[in-house]
């Protein structure tokens, strides 16, 4: 029996610290169905050794009956067949190459994800612009963090989640948690919002009453409520009391940004009874809000995809950032702005070259410069690495379309699921030539897959992850994986060669992140500094850690990421023809999470103590609205507009604004709420509107139709 | 090409946003733009003048018109320049300075002055055609000059007056019960002005209030320490000269004798469009400029107005015909922006027809009718102020046992609890929102107000929206804290009932009950919690929890 291994969850950005030990089952292979580690949690500054449901029964996945354990691939019967590695891989790369010569380069796409290890996303990066020469790669962050990226960057010049240890929080007085539910998807966290749920500080902005919400329940904090859209103007209201009440960092202001003469000017206009009549939100609770963030005594704002998710999501994380900067907090010890990254490696997964328009470092894929230093690691001519590619909501349209892609990769993304306009998004894959899925499971997307490739688990794997701190961290490999499966590395060098790609694909994670530090040395998220021996020391890595340097914990002190070293602060509106307004007979629809379950759910539905507690989505209504469409609780219902249908029970809660309607989206099939979210994006991050679209409701009798 | 010459006269908030959605047009050369501002500061948010009076906030805070940016898409600003009059027949506007500004289109955004009532001591002048004749342009654009110690509540120079006082901290006498007028009261007194509000109605808001909601807002200005003065109609005023030989307001005179001493009057007696330059001009002028529901003058096509200074009404034959006209401006900054925002696109895709016909003088088709500007829903009225909370719209008179056989669906809720100052009435025609009264409940007035603005249809139980304001309020279902079925442990998602099951299998201790159930083994901030469940649970005779 092999000795226990450090690593971290394999869920989400929070990376809670785990050690693994190797339990008998894991030797014998054959062993069905019993976990081959069990999973205790580990003293580390973000969990305090805690973990969450999902965090302990992570093991059950290792060896779920349904669990792959060879490639599959559809035969002519339609039916998928298991088949050697050779096979799989030799197929895979005659029809890429066949697509590619017929229709060109840019003919075949990658479709990466925020769960890939940083090599993983580093490597299949290189990947895309090397073995396959194209520029359609593009990944499941941009349906979570691209706004708050495009937000970060615009007003700091650098998008790192946290700016500052996860700890800091812990001394705050007051928090403003904007549009997240920590309390279910990272419910380790709150224990660092215990100081100012202690000072009566904690403040939550949710048009649900979430787990999170009742944290500031007894006189710990507040919550506020608006209208489902309208988290836009809830923030310029707030800035405009801050301005109006002169509760402005006015020293802060002039020594570190610019732009306030604009930004004033722009808010003048949204004082608290006119937000009061956009937000449903009282003008003296803004006031008491503002008066509050303003004390001076220790205040930080996050923001979550609640208020990112939106068509107009980099704008209201840009008005967010506004509203702490005039409040003097990022770089200010004991305060600060960040934003909570969601994926589990949802930071490092936005820096190394899985983004349609950047190279490793985050580096800008249209920088000369970027680009030269790129082509140097990777020993190729500039000139070979392609131009900026599309994002993913228009690269998903482009598929099987003239001119658009015609084989897709999907690795660490269960795009059926995840995207909005799900029905949309099938029909688009139906369309392509070749759809090949790297997957621990038949998800919904591989079920759909010309290949499916079996891939190793989190305990069977080495690598690192970079957390929601912009920590970077070690995942270590406990046990030996299933015979069948290989490491995405390895796939993709055994494809580039196959693709007579010259270029280097090494398999040795190691070795990658070796490769990695060397391309993001010198670029904005740099990493040279770090290697794996000082990370299984446990040495606190930090980004930017230029080789040479101890890191960064704290990001902001002297000065920001722009040329000049000062924030921007960006004058943002409303636009009322953003999203349409519900009508009569219509509600909101908002989508989110629930404890239990991780993303698609591909993963945390085949957990039976997850799916027993949680084995089928919900809809959560008012009772008022209830009652006002003849449904009862548990009632099957119809949630429809013209994107789709979703057929789900109804569950009557108060905890919801009667105008809304809420459904998690870990769903797939009939009961996927991205069946009715809609593809427009936000013109700056490319971001879907998850949260806010109009839906009807109905009641459905048994023969499921409308009642 | 042929740029469409517009001139834009008044840069309020109204002006400035109109300026601003026209901007994009300014930019492509489309649209040649010139603003007369008539004051010598830039557009700044009316709405805020109240507390700027107060000294709540700085001039800085309330500019909305980005001057900057529109000069440097190439509209000319005209700040501290006055227009004097238009001649029509020429296209121009004259302009204080001698100028003479050639136009296409345009657009009259004037706003409205402060009304000074009739009262015995203070003179003021006639704007009718006849007078405005007679005196001419020293008329226009000018507002009655008052006494020491009288004034309204209308510009910058009229806030200082009142900083003031409520700096050295006087006593402030408020004509008129309106709302400008309570916010200021309020303001002042919360900055610690001594202040008295006299006005002739029943109640305060007597436009905006049923007689419930009046009383109890009567009663929570008297509690903040504000004297009202109600049934008072003010008659006189009379003077007192300084040591330094200034003649200045001495007393208030009102009808029934009364004799109120202060050191300072606010007129707030409500505003008048601001209209004498459409008078002299011989544009239809009602209480506000005559304009049809696409804001075009009812008497020159090329001539438009917005905001406070625009009177709205359909021409029909039999109106046209009439002396006085029905409707008035709301003077409210939402409708005010809505048809600047209109009228702004509406020229816009004027000014693009006439480039896209390249040469074509199609300036003069001016007959080509855009559709009616939105029609405007009556708006919603709130008190800003610190402690007190109104909110109305609507006609709110109606009574819950009355029976009007003209509103058949009409419904009426009501609650009323004077002593706690709260108030609420709620009237729906077929379920929807038509008009509500909030007095004190701020989290209800606000779902209200969103419920009116969107149309929404009211919660059968219309109590549901009263329970925001409660001091216990907590929607949740399972608020009893032992309930089975109240969640614990949020990281592993362990409820009450699941502890008290792991307590009953023998795991006694927090520890016990964390290793089979897994509650407590996350954030751990719900040790304590588990505690409690386990002692209760060791108690042989455990209060009954209320759902068990």
């Amino acid at each position: 029996m092999s000795r226990p291994a450090d690593s971290h969850c394999p869920y989400c950005a929070l990376q809670c610290a785990m050690t693994l030990t190797p339990t008998d089952a894991a030797a014998d292979a054959a062993a069905p169905a019993v976990a081959p580690v069990t999973v205790a949690g580990r003293d580390f500054p973000t969990n305090r050794g805690g973990l969450c449901k999902k965090g302990w029964t992570s093991a059950e996945l290792l060896r779920a009956p349904s669990r792959l354990g060879a490639p599959l691939v559809r035969g002519a019967d339609g039916a998928f067949h298991e088949t050697s590695w050779d096979e799989a891989l030799d197929l895979v790369a005659a029809s890429l190459r066949g697509i590619r010569s017929a229709h060109g380069a840019d003919a075949v796409g990658v479709f990466g994800g925020g769960g890939l290890t940083n090599e993983k996303a580093y490597l299949l990066g290189k990947f895309a612009r090397l073995a396959l020469g194209t520029s359609r790669i593009d990944y499941n962050g941009r349906y979570c963090m691209s706004s708050a990226a495009a937000a970060g960057n615009r007003a700091f010049g650098v998008d790192r989640g946290l700016p500052f240890p996860l700890e800091d929080l812990d001394g705050a007085s007051t928090i403003l948690l904007l549009g997240t539910n920590v309390a279910e998807t990272m419910p380790p966290f709150i224990g660092h919002l215990a100081g100012a749920q202690a000072a009566g500080g904690l403040v939550v902005v949710d048009p649900r009453r979430t787990a999170t919400v009742r944290l500031t329940d007894d006189g710990r904090g507040l919550h506020v409520q608006p209208a489902p859209g309208t988290d836009l103007a809830l923030l310029l209201g707030l800035i405009h009391v801050v301005i109006a009440e002169r509760l402005v960092d006015d020293e802060y202001v002039a020594a570190r940004t610019v732009g306030f003469d604009r930004l004033r000017r722009s808010v003048a206009s949204w004082w608290p009874e006119r937000v009061q009549s956009v937000t449903g939100v009282a003008a003296w609770t803004l006031r008491r809000l503002a008066r509050r963030l303003a004390s001076g005594e220790g205040t930080y704002i996050l923001t979550g995809r609640g208020v990112e998710q939106h068509v107009d999501g980099t704008d209201t994380a840009t008005a967010a950032i506004n509203l702490a900067l005039l409040l003097g907090l990022p770089g200010r010890a004991g305060s600060g702005y960040g934003t909570l990254t969601g994926q589990g490696n949802g930071q490092g997964g936005r820096e190394h070259g899985q983004k349609c328009d950047q190279l490793p470092g985050y580096r800008k894929i249209v920088d000369p410069e970027a680009r030269a230093h790129v082509a140097r690691v990777w020993g190729v001519d500039p000139d070979v690495i392609p131009g900026p590619g599309v994002p993913a909501v228009e690269l998903l349209q482009s598929l099987g379309q003239p001119g658009g892609v015609r084989a897709l990769m999907v690795h660490g993304s269960n795009l059926v699921v995840s995207s909005p306009n799900v029905d949309a998004v099938r029909a688009s894959i139906e369309r392509l030539d070749l759809l090949v899925v790297c997957d621990f499971f038949l998800s919904e997307t591989a079920a759909i897959a010309d290949v499916v490739l079996p891939i190793t688990q989190w305990a069977e794997e080495e690598g690192t992850m970079t957390s929601l701190e912009g920590r970077v961290i070690r995942r270590r490999r406990a046990i030996t994986p299933p015979a069948g499966v290989r490491d995405e590395l390895w796939i993709l060098a055994e494809l580039a060669r196959r693709l007579e790609c010259t270029a280097a694909f090494d398999t040795d994670p190691e070795q990658v992140f070796e490769e990695l530090r060397l391309a993001s040395e010198g670029g904005i998220a740099d990493y040279s500094g770090i290697d794996y021996a000082m990370l299984d020391r446990g040495e606190a890595a930090f980004w930017p850690y230029p080789r040479g340097s101890s890191g960064t914990p704290r990001l902001f002190i002297e000065r920001f990421a722009h040329p000049d070293g000062l924030a921007r602060l960006i004058p943002v509106s409303v636009r009322e023809s953003a999203r349409p307004r519900p009508a009569d007979d219509e509600v909101t629809l908002v989508t989110g999470r629930l404890l239990e379950h991780y993303q698609s759910g591909a993963q945390t539905r085949r957990v039976p103590e997850l799916l027993d507690a949680q084995p089928e989505a919900l809809a959560s209504m008012h009772p008022a609205t209830a009652d006002r469409l003849g449904i009862a609780d548990g009632d099957e219902i119809g949630v429809a507009n013209h994107r789709g249908t979703v057929r789900v029970r109804a569950r009557l809660t108060p905890d919801i604004r009667p105008d809304a309607v809420f459904i998690p989206f870990h769903y797939g099939d009939e009961q996927a709420a991205n069946l009715l979210t809609s593809d427009a994006v936000d013109p700056i991050s490319s971001m879907p509107e998850f949260k806010t679209n109009v839906v009807r409701v109905t009641r459905l009798t048994e023969a499921g139709v409308p009642a | 090409m042929s740029a469409l010459r517009i001139v834009l006269i008044g840069y309020g908030p109204v002006g400035a946003r109109f300026v601003e959605e026209l901007l994009p047009s300014v930019r492509n050369g489309s649209v040649e733009l010139t603003v007369v501002a008539g004051e010598n500061v830039e557009a700044y948010n009316r709405v805020l003048v109240a507390e700027y009076a107060v000294g709540n906030t700085d001039l800085d805070a309330m500019l909305v018109g980005d001057r900057e940016t529109a000069e440097e898409a190439g509209a000319r600003v005209l700040l501290g320049v006055a227009a004097t009059s238009i001649d029509r027949a020429a296209k121009v506007v004259r302009l204080g300075s001698g100028e003479e500004l050639p136009y296409d289109r345009l657009v009259l955004a004037t706003g409205s002055r402060a009304n000074v009532p009739t009262l015995d001591g203070v003179e003021r002048h006639r704007r009718d055609l006849a007078s405005l004749e007679k005196y001419g342009s020293s008329l226009v654009a000018r507002d009655d000059d008052l006494p020491e110690g009288i004034t309204a509540l209308r510009d910058l120079a009229d806030a200082e007056r009142v900083l003031e006082a409520v700096r050295d901290r006087r006593r402030i006498i408020v004509l008129g019960a309106g709302v400008l007028g309570l916010e200021l009261a309020l303001a002042a007194a919360h900055a610690g002005a001594q202040v008295c509000v006299v006005h002739h109605g029943p109640h305060p808001m007597p436009r905006n209030l049923d007689r419930g909601g009046g009383q109890v807002l009567r009663a929570a200005l008297r509690r903040t320490g504000i004297t009202v003065i109600a049934h008072s109609r003010a008659e006189a005023v009379a003077y007192r000269t300084d040591d330094d030989g200034t003649r200045r307001f001495d007393m208030l005179v009102t009808a029934d004798g009364k004799q109120l001493r202060g050191d300072l009057l606010v007129l707030s007696c409500g505003v008048s469009p601001r209209t004498e330059l459409a008078t002299l001009a011989g544009l239809r002028t009602g209480v506000g400029v005559v304009v049809h529901p696409d804001l075009r003058s009812w008497t020159d096509p090329s001539i438009f107005a917005i905001g406070d200074c625009a009177q709205v009404v359909e021409r029909t034959e039999e109106l046209a015909g009439q002396r006085v006209l029905p409707g008035a401006p709301s003077g409210l900054i939402g409708p005010g922006w809505r048809q600047a925002d209109w009228l702004a696109g509406a020229l816009t895709a004027e000014a693009e027809l006439i480039v896209a016909a390249d040469g074509d003088d199609g300036a003069g088709s001016s007959d080509r009718s855009p559709a009616a500007a939105p029609a405007e829903r009556e708006s919603i009225v709130m008190l800003k102020a610190e402690h007190i909370d109104v909110v109305a719209v609507g006609d709110v008179t109606a009574d819950p046992w009355d029976d009007d056989a003209l509103y058949p669906r009409r419904r009426v809720s009501q609650w009323a609890d004077p002593e706690h100052l709260r108030y609420v009435k709620m009237v729906t025609d077929d379920g929807a929102l038509t008009g509500f009264v909030s007095v004190g409940m701020p989290r209800t007035a606000a779902e209200l107000t969103l419920l009116f603005e969107r149309r929404g249809e009211l919660p059968a139980d219309r109590s549901l929206l009263l329970r925001f304001d409660g001091p216990d309020y907590d929607p949740a279902a399972d608020a009893d804290a032992f309930a089975p079925t109240t969640t614990v442990c949020w990281c592993n998602g362990v409820t009450v009932g699941r502890i008290e099951e792991s307590a009953a299998c023998g795991n006694t201790t927090v520890e016990c009950v964390g290793r089979d159930t897994r509650a407590g083994t996350g954030c751990g901030g719900c040790k304590g919690r588990i505690a409690e469940v386990l002692s209760r649970a060791a108690e042989p005779d455990g209060t009954p929890t209320l759902t068990a």
